[in-house]
């Protein structure tokens, strides 16, 4: 029978979160540091109710909450990077996941108006290894809450790497692990890329109402290539498939 | 509404989800603490996370991999295979 949740007080020192984030590091974990790092998650309860609330009152939007990070998440981010615990910018977020890059980019711009304090984190120019989205970091009452904007697209990789850091792996995420599956993945982050950018100009062509722009739809891309490289990405995702067995075979 | 999700990674199973209302964050997240705790205590290697959305729907769409396992995750839904390119 496990012992149940006693609450510490919410006002931690920045001294005392990183010593408690150095001791996790580490990884012998006691019960009385796994309820002080829960006391410190809810911290940012006010501030995440108030950015999410924000985000569906004012923005008209759904995003998906994630009101506190996992304890693991937290011990394996504190393990892989030299970060330390105060400084963790995702303790508490939200998940918004839209058509393309073009709303992609308007619910970005709507998100900095709205929010007085925000860093921008665009991972579309800067993959992390083959991640792509656009993270907007909103400060209040000095906490942080991430809100991840993704396209569809984006989003399927996304959820496509994590299941196979779990499932085969726990290195691809970061990068690392078998080859065939990082090639796959890399080529389709890249392909992806692309393909929202060519799906872009055709969005933007078909938005437009100037006859001048009869010109760049002749040079724009065609609704076949269009669906011709939504099939490369999907192909990519049977190539994954075809190497699973393999990887399976190869831990048995 | 908030919703608690245990999942397996390994195994890539969803082992249990329970839903509160709004107003039960704090016992959503006090049952959260219990699970931490005594997956401490076993050692075992599970994912517990809290997550809230307007509906069961919306988080199965923004997170699939709780719900999906790999097979399914790698045969995404039409609207990947045949995006909605009118214009906006």
């Amino acid at each position: 029978m496990c012992s149940m949740p006693k609450m510490l007080p919410h006002d931690l020192t920045r001294n005392q979160i990183d010593r408690l984030g150095d001791r996790l590091r580490k990884g012998h974990i006691v019960d009385d540091d796994l309820r002080l790092l829960d006391s410190y998650r809810r911290s940012f309860s006010n501030s995440y109710e108030k950015v999410v609330g924000r985000i569906r009152n004012e923005l008209g939007l759904n995003p998906t909450g994630r009101p506190q990070k996992t304890n693991t998440s937290i011990m394996e981010k504190l393990r892989r990077q030299s970060i330390r615990l105060s400084q963790m910018q995702d303790i508490a977020g939200c998940r918004i996941v839209v058509s393309d890059i073009l709303t992609q980019d308007e619910v970005v711009e709507r998100l900095k108006t709205l929010f007085f304090h925000v860093d921008i984190d665009d991972r579309r120019e800067q993959p992390s290894h083959g991640y792509r989205a656009v993270h907007v970091i909103v400060e209040d009452s000095g906490k942080l809450v991430e809100v991840q904007v993704r396209t569809s697209l984006q989003h399927l990789w996304a959820e496509v790497s994590e299941k196979l850091s779990g499932v085969v792996d726990t290195s691809i995420k970061y990068g690392s692990g078998d080859e065939d599956i990082l090639i796959i993945l890399n080529t389709m982050s890249h392909k992806i890329s692309e393909q929202e950018l060519a799906e872009a100009v055709h969005l933007r062509i078909m938005a437009s109402d100037d006859t001048d722009e009869d010109e760049e739809f002749l040079e724009g891309p065609k609704l076949p290539e269009i669906m011709l490289g939504r099939l490369s990405i999907a192909r990519m995702l049977d190539a994954i498939v075809e190497v699973i067995p393999r990887l399976k075979g190869r831990d048995q | 509404m908030i919703f608690l999700i245990q999942y397996d990674r390994q195994a890539d199973r969803l082992i249990s989800i329970e839903s509160f209302s709004d107003s039960e964050r704090s016992k959503a997240q006090d049952l959260l603490l219990s699970l931490e705790l005594q997956l401490n205590q076993n050692g075992a290697d599970k994912e517990v996370v809290l997550l809230e959305a307007e509906s069961e729907d919306a988080l199965r769409i923004t997170h699939r991999r709780y719900f999906e396992d790999l097979s399914e995750l790698l045969n995404p839904p039409s609207s990947i295979r045949e995006p909605s390119l009118h214009s906006r």
